[in-house]
C-alpha cells in the first residue's frame, strides 16, 4: 500500500521489483516471487505473514544476499548489494547451531571467522551469553539444551556480531509457546536499546498474534506466486498488551485480511459450465483426513463454525486450516460466507452417510474437477496405465505456478479415498481402482 | 599401643602404594609405551632402508613375532595414513568443484568394485625395479596394496557427508563470513566426522586381507616375502612347523584386539561429540584407555600447556577483510588450480585407457572366449559362496541381534573374525581339504566363505539391532509364529543391511578367488580353472597381456554385475524396506 512512501534516504535496505524463480529440475522454472517491492527501515520491526509457499523466507534470504533475485535490485543504503550483506545477523528456524561446538564456542567462531583479537572476542561473547541469559550455560553442548535455550544461543550469537539489522527466520516455531512468548520480550527489549544494535528486525512468522506483538509494520504475503498482498502499519504502543480490546481488533483485522486472501467471496466457479473451459484450478494439498476431521467438526457445530474458532479448538495451524477449508470447498462439500466455514446440503449428506456413500460422493465431486477429468481421459488414452513422468509433464504444463510433485500426490491421495485411481509407487504407474 | 605400631607401619607401607593410588603410574606407563613406540620404529627404519635380500629370512621363534607383528601393524598404519590423506584431498575436490565431481565420482565407483589383487604382481614389479637396492620399493608395494584396499569406501562417505551437510549449518557459516579452511575445520569435518571414523574401521579390518597377501608374496621363484606375519605363516606352512601358525594366528588375533581397543575405541568415544542428532543416546560406547589416559598427569599437563599457548600467545592475527580485487585474483587462482588438477587428472586415465588399449589388442579372440568361460566359472563361485554364507548368516544374525544377551557375547568375537585376514588360514584349510579329497574346484568355494562370510554376518546382527521395538511388540502381540515373524518382519526389516552385506561379501570373495583358485603350497601348485586362477598363473609366468585382459574381464563383470543386480536391490532396500521414514 504506503510501499512507494518510502524514500531511498530512510530505508537501510531495500528490494525493487524482486522477481525469482527455481530450477525444479525439469527444466520448467517454478516461480516463486513477483514483482516485490519492500523496504527496512532504521529501528523498526518488519514482519513478513503469510501462507507456505508464499515465499518469505525467500525474500528474507534475498535481503540478506543468500540467494540473488533472478529479477529486480537490492539496495543497501542506496548502493547496489553485491554478495552477502555483513551487516546483517540470522537466527534460524532450525537454530544451525554446531553440535559439536559448546555453547561459547559456537559464538566465539563467529567472532574469529570475523578476525577480532582474543580480548575483543572474549568480551563480545560474554557480553551476548549474558544479554541473552545464557550464563552458567558456557560449556554446555546444544544437544543437552531445550528448544528455548537453543534459540537463546541462536540469538546470542546472532547478537554477537552487532548486526544492523536482525533477521530471524520462524524463530520460534520450534520453541514451545511459554518460553517463546518469553524470548519475543527479550528481543523487544533488546532492540528496544536505542543506543545499540540492532537497528531493525526482519522477521519471518507464520502466527498471526506474534505478528501483531513483535511488528510495527506487518507485510501480508499471497501464495503462488509470492506478492505482497498489503502492507499492515502497527502502531500500538509497546510494551503491547495482547489482551486489549485494540490488540485483539488487530488481530481480527489480520485474520480477514488473510482470509479474503485465500478465501476470496468472489468464487472462481467449479459448477459445469455447458462450455468447458480450459482453465485447470490448482488443488490445495489438503490431507483428505484433515478434511474429513473438519467436516466432522462442522457437524458437531450444527454445521457452522467460525474459521478461527476452528484453530483455537483443534490447535492446528491458521494456514493447515485454510487449505483443508480451501480444499473442501473446491468439492462444494462447505462455502465460506465471510469469517465462516458452513456446510452445505451435499456437505452434510456427506458427513452423515456411511464410509461407502461417502467414497461416492466424493468420487462423483472429484469428477467435478476439470484436473480430475483430465487425469481420468489421459489414463483412458493410455490404456489404463499412466506413468508418474507424463502426469508430472501433464500439470507442469496446465499448472505452470505449481509445484508439480505436491499437485501429484494430492491427485494420488485424493484419487485413492474416492476409489478413482489406485497408484503403484514401484512401477511408479496410475491405474484405474 | 599395638594399635599405633601397626598404624605407623601400615602408614609406611601404604604410602609406597601411594603413586599407584593415585594412578601415577600411569605416567610412567606414557613413558614406557612412548620409548617402546621409538624403539619399534628404529626397527621400522632399519627394515624400510635395509639392503633387499633375494629371500626373506623369518626367524620362526615365538619370541621374534612381536617385532613381525609390530611390522605388520606400521604397514597397515601407514597405509592407513595415506588412506585418510587421499580420502580428505579426494572428497573435497569432488564436493568442491562440480566438473571434476562428474569424473571423480564414477572413477571412484570403479576402483571400489575393480579386484586390486589382480594389480599386485605388476605393482611389485615396478616398484622393486625402482630401488632395485634397498627394501623400500617392496614396503611400498605392500602399504600402496593395503591402501587400496582401504580407500575408497571412506572416501566415498566423507565425500556423501560434505554433500549432505544441513542446509541451515551452511547458511550460517555464510551468513557470519566463515571462509572456506573455517567452513571445513567447524562444519564439514566435524560433520563427515562419525562416518569417516566408522568407514576407517572397517577399512583397517579390510586392509589385513591385502597385507597378509602381499607379505606372503613370491612371483614364480622370486621371493618378495617381506619380514612381518603373513611371511611368518607361510614359512611356517612351508616347514610344517604348526606351532608357529598358531602362533601367528594368536599374534594376528592380538594385533586386531590391541587396535580396537588402543586405536579405534578412543577413537569412537571421542568421535561421539559429532553426532548430529540431538538426543543424548542410552549407553554411550566408553574405553577404558581414553578414560585412564584422561587421568594421566603427563597428558593433562600437556593439554594445559596447548590450552595455555593457544590462550595467551594465541596465533590470532586479526584478519583483514581482503579488498575485492584481490579476492577476485585469489578466486582465479583457485580456478586455475582446479582446471590444472583436472586436466592432469583427465590425462592420466586416458594414458591408463590408451595403455591398456594397446595390451588388448594383442590379445586373439580365442583368448577372450577362454577368459570369459573362466569368468563365468568363477562368477557361479562367487555367487555360490555368497548364497551358502547367507544361508547360515542370516538365522545366526538375526539370532544374535535380536538377543541382547547372546549379542553381548557374540558381537565382539563376530568383530574380531571379521578383521581377521582369511589368507592366513587358507594354507590350513587346504590341507585339510586335501585330506577329504575334495578339490580345490569346489575347495575355493569354502575359501572364499572363510574370508566373505562375516560380511553377511556383521551386517544382518547390525540390521536385527536396528530393528524397532514396537515392531517386534506387534508381532509378538499378533502371536506370529516363528516363521511368519521371519517372513513378514525380520527379514524384511534387515533387508538393507544384508544388501550391503552381499555386497561387501561379493567384492572380497572376487579378490579371495585371485589366491584362492591358485594356491603356491611352496612344494606343489594347487589350481583349478576359474578367472582367478587364470589372473595368478599369468602374473607368475609374466604373462603381463593376459593379466591385464584378465584384469580388466574381471573388473567389467563386477562393475556390470553391481550395475545389474547390487544396485536395483539397493533402491529396492531404500525404498520398500526402509525403516526411515
Amino acid at each position: 500500500m504506503d510501499v512507494s512512501t518510502a524514500t531511498p534516504e530512510t530505508a537501510i535496505l531495500e528490494l525493487k521489483g524482486v522477481q525469482k524463480s527455481f530450477d525444479r529440475g525439469t527444466g520448467k522454472l517454478l516461480r516463486v516471487l513477483e514483482d516485490i517491492n519492500l523496504d527496512i527501515r532504521p529501528n523498526e520491526v518488519l514482519c513478513l505473514i503469510g501462507p507456505s509457499g508464499c515465499g518469505k523466507s525467500t525474500i528474507m534470504r534475498i535481503f540478506a544476499g543468500l540467494i540473488e533475485p533472478t529479477k529486480g535490485q537490492v539496495t543497501y543504503r542506496g548502493q547496489r548489494q553485491e554478495g552477502l550483506n555483513e551487516n546483517i545477523a540470522i537466527v534460524f528456524q532450525g537454530f544451525a547451531l554446531y553440535p559439536w561446538m559448546t555453547v561459547e564456542s559456537n559464538v566465539e567462531n563467529v567472532l574469529r571467522a570475523k578476525g577480532l583479537d582474543p580480548a575483543e572476542i572474549k568480551e563480545r561473547t560474554n557480553h551476548a551469553i549474558q544479554m541473552v541469559g545464557l550464563e552458567g550455560f558456557e560449556e554446555a553442548y546444544p544437544r543437552e539444551l531445550s528448544g528455548g535455550m537453543k534459540q537463546r544461543v541462536g540469538m546470542a550469537r546472532a547478537l554477537s556480531v552487532n548486526p544492523e539489522i536482525l533477521f530471524m527466520d520462524e524463530p520460534f516455531s520450534q520453541v514451545d509457546a511459554l518460553t517463546a512468548e518469553g524470548l519475543r520480550a527479550e528481543i523487544l527489549d533488546i532492540w528496544d536499546d536505542r543506543e545499540r544494535n540492532p537497528s531493525s528486525i526482519l522477521m519471518v512468522s507464520h502466527d498471526i498474534k506474534e505478528v501483531a506483538f513483535m511488528a510495527d509494520r506487518i507485510v501480508v504475503l499471497s501464495a503462488n506466486p509470492g506478492r505482497i498482498r498489503t502492507i499492515v502499519e502497527n502502531t500500538l504502543p509497546r510494551p503491547r498488551d495482547t489482551r486489549s480490546p485494540e490488540f485483539l481488533r488487530l488481530v481480527d483485522q489480520l485474520h480477514d485480511i488473510i482470509t479474503s486472501t485465500e478465501l476470496p467471496d468472489i468464487q472462481v466457479s467449479t459448477v459445469t459450465s455447458s462450455v468447458e473451459s480450459d482453465i485447470v484450478e490448482p488443488l490445495p494439498s489438503a490431507q483428505y483426513a484433515d478434511m474429513l476431521g473438519l467436516l466432522e467438526l462442522l457437524d458437531s457445530h450444527g454445521g457452522t463454525c467460525d474459521l478461527f474458532q476452528v484453530v483455537a479448538q483443534t490447535h492446528v495451524p491458521f494456514e493447515k486450516v485454510l487449505t483443508t477449508v480451501k480444499g473442501l470447498e473446491m468439492l462444494e462439500l462447505v462455502e465460506t460466507p465471510k469469517r465462516s466455514v458452513e456446510l452445505t446440503p451435499l456437505g452434510r449428506e456427506f458427513v452423515q452417510s456411511g464410509m461407502d456413500e461417502r467414497k461416492v460422493i466424493w468420487q462423483k465431486q472429484l469428477l467435478e474437477l476439470k484436473l480430475f477429468r483430465v487425469v481420468k481421459e489421459l489414463l483412458e488414452l493410455r490404456e489404463g496405465e499412466l506413468s508418474r513422468e507424463e502426469l508430472i509433464q501433464e500439470i507442469a504444463g496446465r499448472l505452470p505456478m505449481e509445484d508439480p510433485e505436491f499437485t501429484f500426490e494430492t491427485i494420488v491421495a485424493w484419487g485413492r479415498f474416492g476409489e478413482l485411481f489406485a497408484y503403484h509407487k514401484h512401477r511408479g504407474v496410475l491405474t484405474f481402482e | 599401643m599395638f594399635n599405633q605400631i601397626f598404624e605407623s607401619v601400615w602408614g609406611q607401607a601404604n604410602s609406597l602404594f601411594y603413586p599407584f593410588r593415585r594412578r601415577r603410574y600411569l605416567d610412567l606407563v606414557v613413558v614406557l609405551a612412548g620409548l617402546a613406540l621409538l624403539y619399534g620404529l628404529i626397527q621400522l627404519g632399519r627394515q624400510w632402508t635395509g639392503v633387499h635380500r633375494p629371500v626373506v629370512e623369518i626367524n620362526l621363534s615365538p619370541w621374534s613375532l612381536p617385532k613381525y607383528t609390530f611390522f605388520s601393524m606400521m604397514r597397515g598404519l601407514a597405509a592407513y595414513a595415506i588412506s585418510l590423506a587421499f580420502t580428505l584431498v579426494y572428497a573435497f575436490w569432488a564436493a568442491k568443484d562440480s566438473r571434476a565431481e562428474r569424473l571423480l565420482i564414477p572413477l571412484l565407483d570403479i576402483l571400489q568394485s575393480i579386484p586390486v589383487l589382480g594389480f599386485m604382481p605388476g605393482l611389485v614389479l615396478a616398484l622393486v625395479a625402482l630401488f632395485p637396492h634397498s627394501n623400500l620399493g617392496l614396503e611400498l608395494a605392500a602399504v600402496i596394496m593395503i591402501f587400496t584396499g582401504q580407500a575408497w569406501n571412506m572416501t566415498f562417505s566423507l565425500y556423501h557427508s560434505f554433500k549432505s551437510v544441513p542446509m541451515e549449518l551452511q547458511e550460517a557459516g555464510t551468513v557470519y563470513g566463515f571462509n572456506w579452511w573455517e567452513r571445513l575445520k567447524w562444519i564439514e569435518l566435524p560433520f563427515g566426522t562419525t562416518g569417516l571414523v566408522w568407514n576407517s574401521m572397517m577399512s583397517m579390518a579390510g586392509g589385513w586381507f591385502f597385507l597378509m597377501i602381499t607379505e606372503a608374496f613370491k612371483l614364480g621363484d622370486q621371493d618378495f616375502r617381506l619380514p612381518g606375519l603373513g611371511s611368518y605363516m607361510s614359512v611356517a606352512v612351508e616347514k610344517g612347523n604348526v606351532p608357529a601358525m598358531l602362533y601367528a594366528i594368536l599374534a594376528m588375533v592380538i594385533m586386531i584386539v590391541f587396535l580396537d581397543q588402543v586405536i579405534w575405541r578412543p577413537v569412537v568415544v571421542w568421535a561421539q561429540r559429532f553426532r548430529i542428532e540431538d538426543t543424548s543416546q542410552g549407553d554411550a560406547p566408553r574405553s577404558w584407555l581414553l578414560r585412564l589416559l584422561r587421568r594421566s598427569r603427563l597428558i593433562r599437563w600437556m593439554e594445559a600447556r596447548r590450552v595455555h599457548r593457544l590462550h595467551v600467545h594465541g596465533p590470532r592475527i586479526p584478519r583483514k577483510k581482503k579488498p575485492v580485487a584481490q579476492a577476485k585474483q585469489i578466486q582465479a587462482l583457485q580456478r586455475w588450480i582446479a582446471n590444472l588438477a583436472l586436466a592432469a587428472l583427465m590425462a592420466l586415465v586416458l594414458w591408463a585407457a590408451v595403455k591398456l588399449f594397446i595390451y588388448l589388442t594383442a590379445i586373439p579372440g580365442q583368448t577372450w572366449l577362454y577368459l570369459t568361460k573362466a569368468g563365468g566359472l568363477t562368477l557361479s563361485r562367487v555367487l555360490i559362496s555368497t548364497a551358502l554364507g547367507t544361508l547360515w548368516a542370516v538365522p545366526a544374525g538375526l539370532a544374535i541381534g535380536l538377543s541382547p544377551r547372546l549379542s553381548r557375547i557374540f558381537q565382539p568375537v563376530v568383530q574380531v573374525a571379521a578383521s581377521f585376514p582369511a589368507p592366513m588360514l587358507f594354507p590350513i584349510v587346504i590341507a585339510a581339504l586335501a585330506h577329504f579329497g575334495v578339490g580345490l574346484n569346489y575347495g575355493c568355494i569354502l575359501l572364499m566363505l572363510l574370508g566373505t562370510q562375516w560380511y553377511i554376518l556383521f551386517n544382518v546382527i547390525a540390521g536385527a539391532m536396528a530393528i524397532p521395538g514396537d515392531l517386534r511388540e506387534a508381532a509378538t502381540s499378533f502371536r506370529l509364529s516363528r516363521w511368519q515373524k521371519f517372513k513378514a518382519l525380520y527379514l524384511p526389516a534387515s533387508f538393507p543391511y544384508l544388501v550391503t552385506g552381499w555386497v561387501t561379501a561379493a567384492g572380497g570373495a572376487w579378490n579371495a578367488s585371485i589366491v584362492a583358485e591358485y594356491y603356491d603350497l611352496g612344494t606343489t601348485t594347487l589350481s583349478t580353472f576359474g578367472l582367478g586362477a587364470t589372473v595368478s598363473k599369468a602374473a607368475y609366468d609374466r604373462n603381463l597381456t593376459l593379466l591385464a585382459a584378465g584384469v580388466l574381464l574381471m573388473s567389467a563383470i563386477v562393475v556390470i554385475f553391481n550395475r545389474l543386480v547390487w544396485k536395483p536391490c539397493y533402491n529396492l532396500a531404500y525404498t520398500r524396506y526402509s525403516l526411515d521414514k
